[in-house]
């Protein structure tokens, strides 16, 4: 893989940003909410802008790894500090720089340990950066890691409707994800004999038998599997997203399962091609398994943030179905759907978040006609909806393109079967549209305030992201491809 | 710029522009919005008109493509396919989205939501613009898609009426159905011959797949045209979607949107034709769609419910039309339908604002037939929904009914003929009874809108005298349009034999139904009840619409809200979650049990430890 270096370490920068705000948080004063939230609304816009600077300034003619950083950190172990960004992981970091900025923003209003909460965040956030831009596998499980513990607190203490569950519930779930993920990770480093974490050294062809990688891909793919919600492993994930406070379910829907999926493919297919080829059989079963269920199961349920939540357990199914065709198109969109699903329930979720916190009600049988009284909250979640019904000139309908004609060149059946969820995955959005925000206007709904244009920022800037790669899909897809080439040219057919 | 670009761009792109400005800009001024989505639509006319004449000249088709995006070796273009076909379409879109819109400023006057009103028709006017003029099977499909989208957002204009944002979901979701199919399609053909570009499948690509494939694809195409315009099975939301805004009926739900369907037919009728399995059933889904709903427009009460029901049946009509090879018939019905359908429409639509109700009967009662200029109209276009010479829909369906003469099975000239009969008695039906002074007489009580100001009525009005032009001269146009449509098509019209006998019995036919039902309603002993409602059980299995949609409820309730998804979430609630939930009780219960061994239980450490040491003991010493 050609590296580039970088003429000034942008993406460490990121990570300072975050580290630095996260010092700044925890030294100023607890009562000073204002202050903080303007340090962290600073810093997340930093990293915002320097990972959209990234994105513009990655040189597509010239492919592979750019703004490489890399410094011995433990010689004695093969360990560096190790950083570059690809088509890959370029669209990941621009979706966290994304749903962070926006997240923190559609916090403005929290009055509740206000520090604690943003710096939790904050330490979150930079396991997430960190995760996409290390190419060392000893780094890449400690920003895993790291991205995974807050989650337990920031749920645990912010969040509502059996917390306490649904908090240690997927800190279970995805500790039991990264007790699958290090055996692997030692198991390749100590079979290659290198002595080295490096992952370009150690995805060189002919590093690791095809047996080696039959393993090791296996347990990459179940262990990063379960936080990309992958069927039957999922069930965390509705639960988690409920219990979870407005940002945090932005951070956790948005990010946080695509760190799964990015796993998978920059552990489990970069090092192990092989294996990958291997199990894609039984990958695009459950991911298939995955859409048509998490589709059907989101048809009966009765609170906002669930139906959200089983959607989004139908799109990472799509995710995983595009991965599964081991084919460059389905590639392409699964990367794409990772960031368009991103954007996509960021978006649900700073909607329904307002709408909760106004009404204090996520049931869908005690909402109605919110349309009436908060027309342009309803209007960001009307516009996800679409989104996630997959409508064309929204984001993720390009996505879902791809994937499903790679699925239906690789497996027509299944594919057929993931195309004909998109019926349901229809019907269940407009019921929770119509029962949510259309019908008569509500008494008690009345006097409600709807979204100010400042407080609707953060959603407006999600909305704009939808169009704008709705549009122009070309501006990703182009990006993507940079990465999956190469990747699709190194895998034995 | 290339003068015929430039156009193309300022037909499709000129509403979006429209639409984003007042999203953005101009919700909270309804007349600056309504000017500018009006001024959006009068511009694409413009262009659309221009394309016209530049084409009517030239006689061929211009395409501009430009790549949108690219992943392996898929590449996705968009651009223009200009030729007569989608030009014809175009134009008839922009007009009557003008008119449509024109007339919405006195139908709409003094509603909340008038500028998000013209938001959504600006949608639907950039969306459905561009699906006419598409290249590419796929961005047919982006349309497709789009159109569906602001048909739901317009269905559901007046979202607190539940039935109204029920019937945009019902819309949606059934169009949907179809549209998967329609996907699929479109999926099978671009894995089987890596492009799904229109013009290059009609001129024989589509060969390169395999008999039995291309008819699997045709099929399923043919699904979204049987979602998108209302076919048996699928035709039970149209007239749910009667609950939209009358002229969004007209518009949408007559006129263009669901025509979308036969549009597609007739631009790919090339490549359908390569699959005469596909052709058969075809023809055998536009005819049942054409007797069923008919029948279901025989005891309708509701005005729009009645016009809705004829759109299914015409739209059947057209569709059996083009399979049986009569590419120009169908689209010249497709034309004079546009005018004479949105006429009836926009007609009923003065009726309903001036007298609030919906109903027939009401309607007579409480004095329709004073409103002199919207009933004229709404005889005239009644008449050419009949068939009825010397106006346009005379001309249209005589070239139809031409066309299933010349297939070879009779069976589907019978067909025609009898929908013939049935269309032209339920449409007098409906006039007759508005018309006929009701037997207790009629109400004077004071109408709603009594006072609507002269702007109001003169925006209602203009729109229905010109459609009133179009529909009594529109007929005078078929030879030439025919030519222009063969120039293009690329497609030598079938040799429709001359049957001097079709005119005749079809116009006999056509005058029978409204004699029927002169003798029925019209008259003055007139016993005002229908042939079919004379067997009550016949009238009610027409009334309930055969059915369908209790069987439909019947089948979504059993077999997905009950069956699957109950499963699913039954499957997370108990199964996936107890296990978990027990493998982690079971992990605290064990080391519960382990614990024990760690409490200081000193004498019982003693004793194993004696145990223990014995046993080593008793091995080591004997």
């Amino acid at each position: 893989m050609p590296l580039a270096s970088a003429d000034f370490p942008y993406l460490s920068a990121i990570l300072l940003t975050c580290g630095g705000g996260l010092l700044a948080i925890l030294c100023l004063p607890a009562a000073r909410t204002r202050a903080i939230k303007w340090v962290s609304a600073v810093c997340s816009g930093i990293t915002l802008l320097l990972s959209a600077y990234l994105f513009a300034a990655y040189d597509q003619a010239r492919g592979g790894l750019q703004f490489v950083e890399r410094l011995d950190w433990v010689p004695s172990l093969g360990i560096q500090y190790f950083n570059g960004a690809d088509g890959f992981s370029l669209p990941m970091l621009l979706l966290s720089g994304i749903v962070f900025f926006t997240g923190v923003l559609t916090m403005w209003e929290l009055e509740t340990r206000v520090k604690e909460f943003f710096a939790l965040v904050f330490l979150l956030v930079t396991g997430v950066f960190g995760l996409f831009m290390s190419l060392d596998l000893f780094f890449l499980f400690v920003w895993y890691d790291v991205s995974l513990f807050p989650m337990y607190l920031l749920i645990a203490i912010w969040g509502s409707t059996r917390k306490e569950y649904g908090a240690m519930k997927l800190t279970l779930y995805l500790l039991a994800g990264s007790a699958l993920i290090l055996p692997a990770i030692l198991f390749l480093v100590v079979q290659a004999g290198l002595n080295t974490f490096d992952l370009t050294a150690l995805m060189r062809p002919g590093t690791f038998s095809p047996g080696e990688q039959r393993f090791a891909f296996l347990l990459f793919y179940l262990g990063f599997g379960i936080l990309a919600g992958v069927w039957p492993f999922h069930t965390w994930s509705p639960v988690g997203h409920v219990a979870a406070p407005t940002a945090v379910s932005m951070i956790h829907a948005g990010v946080l399962m695509k760190i799964g999926a990015f796993g998978v493919l920059r552990l489990g297919i970069f090092l192990c091609p092989e294996g990958w080829r291997y199990w894609a059989q039984l990958m695009g079963l459950l991911a298939t398994v995955g859409i048509v269920y998490g589709a059907l199961a989101g048809l009966r349920q009765t609170d906002l943030k669930f139906v959200i939540g089983y959607s989004s357990v139908s799109h990472m199914g799509i995710v995983g179905l595009g991965l599964a065709t081991v084919s460059v198109d389905g590639v392409n969109g699964a990367v794409f759907q990772m960031f368009a699903h991103g954007v996509m329930t960021a978006l649900f979720f700073s909607g329904v978040g307002w709408i909760y916190d106004k009404t204090h009600t996520k049931m869908i049988d005690e909402l109605g006609g919110l349309s009436h009284t908060m027309p342009r909250a309803s209007a960001y979640v009307i516009l996800a909806a679409l989104t996630s019904i997959g409508v064309p000139c929204l984001a993720s309908f390009w996505g879902e393109l791809l994937v499903f004609l790679a699925a239906f060149r690789a497996y027509p059946v299944r594919g057929a079967l993931a195309v004909g969820a998109l019926v349901v995955s229809a019907l269940f959005m407009l019921r929770m549209v119509q029962r949510t925000f259309y019908g008569p206007p509500r008494e008690r709904f009345a006097a409600l305030p709807d979204v100010p244009f400042a407080l609707g920022l953060p959603r407006l800037i999600l909305a704009a992201v939808i169009l704008v790669f709705g549009f122009f899909p070309a501006l990703m897809f182009d990006m993507i491809a940079t990465a999956t080439l190469p990747l699709l040219q190194g895998v034995p057919r | 710029m290339d003068p015929i670009l430039l156009a193309a761009l300022t037909a499709t792109l000129t509403p979006l522009a429209a639409f984003g400005a007042i999203v953005l800009a101009t919700r909270r001024r309804p007349g600056l919005s309504a000017g500018l989505a009006i001024g959006a639509v009068a511009l694409a006319l413009a262009g659309a008109l221009f394309l016209l004449a530049r084409l009517w000249g030239l006689e061929m088709s211009v395409t501009y493509t430009t790549r949108w995006m690219a992943s392996g070796s898929l590449e996705i273009v968009c651009g223009f396919l200009l030729d007569p076909l989608s030009v014809l379409m175009l134009t008839v879109v922009t007009a009557v989205c003008l008119l449509v819109q024109v007339y919405s400023l006195g139908y709409m006057a003094g509603d909340p939501g008038f500028a998000r009103y013209y938001a959504f028709m600006s949608l639907f006017a950039w969306a459905m613009a561009s699906l006419t003029v598409a290249p590419t099977l796929l961005q047919l499909y982006v349309f497709w898609e789009l159109v569906g989208v602001s048909s739901y957002l317009l269905i559901g204009f007046w979202y607190a009426k539940f039935s109204a944002s029920q019937a945009g979901k019902k819309a949606f979701v059934m169009t949907r159905l179809g549209d998967v199919a329609f996907f699929l399609g479109l999926l099978l053909v671009l894995t089987h011959l890596g492009h799904v570009e229109i013009t290059r499948l009609n001129a024989g690509a589509a060969a390169g797949l395999s008999g039995h494939r291309l008819t699997v694809a045709a099929l399923l195409i043919f699904g979204g045209i049987v979602g998108k315009s209302a076919q048996f099975p699928l035709l039970t939301w149209l007239p749910d979607a009667m609950e939209g805004p009358t002229p969004v009926s007209a518009l949408l739900h007559s006129a263009t949107m669901v025509a979308a369907g036969v549009y597609l037919l007739a631009r790919l009728l090339p490549f359908f034709s390569l699959a005469p399995t596909a052709l058969t059933v075809i023809l055998a889904v536009g005819t049942l769609s054409m007797l069923l709903a008919s029948t279901m427009a025989l005891v309708s009460r509701d005005i729009k419910q009645v016009w809705a029901f004829s759109t299914i049946s015409q739209l059947g009509f057209m569709l059996m039309g083009l399979a049986a090879g009569g590419y120009v018939a169908g689209v010249f019905h497709l034309t004079t339908h546009a005018g004479f359908k949105a006429l009836l429409f926009l007609c009923s639509g003065v009726l309903i604002h001036h007298h609030g109700t919906n109903d027939i009967v009401d309607l007579s009662r409480r004095g329709a037939r004073r409103q002199t200029l919207a009933v004229a109209c709404l005889a005239v276009a009644a008449a050419a929904l009949a068939g009825l010479p010397p106006l346009s829909g005379f001309f249209s369906k005589e070239l139809l009914l031409a066309a299933l003469a010349a297939h070879p099975n009779p069976v589907w000239l019978a067909a025609g003929l009898l929908g013939a009969f049935l269309t032209a008695y339920y449409a007098f039906r409906l006039i007759f009874l508005l018309l006929a002074p009701p037997a207790g007489g009629m109400e004077d009580a004071p109408a709603p809108h009594h006072d609507a100001p002269p702007g109001v009525r003169g925006a209602m009005a203009a729109p229905l005298v010109v459609l009133a032009g179009v529909t009594l001269l529109l007929g005078w146009a078929e030879k030439p349009l025919a030519r222009f449509l063969a120039a293009g098509g690329g497609l030598t019209p079938t040799a429709a034999g001359h049957h001097a006998w079709l005119p005749f019995t079809a116009v006999g036919l056509a005058v029978a139904g409204v004699a029927l039902a002169w003798w029925e309603f019209g008259r003055r002993q007139a016993p005002r009840v229908g042939f079919a409602e004379r067997w009550p059980a016949l009238g009610e299995l027409f009334a309930q619409r055969w059915y369908l949609d209790h069987l439909y409820r019947l089948a979504l309730g059993a077999l997905v809200d009950h069956g699957a998804a109950h499963l699913c979430a039954q499957g997370d609630r108990r199964v996936i979650d107890p296990t978990v939930d027990g493998l982690a009780a079971g992990t605290v219960a064990g080391g519960r049990r382990l614990a024990v061994w760690h409490a200081g239980r000193f004498q019982a450490r003693l004793l194993a430890l004696f145990l223990v040491v014995a046993a080593l003991a008793v091995t080591v010493f004997f």
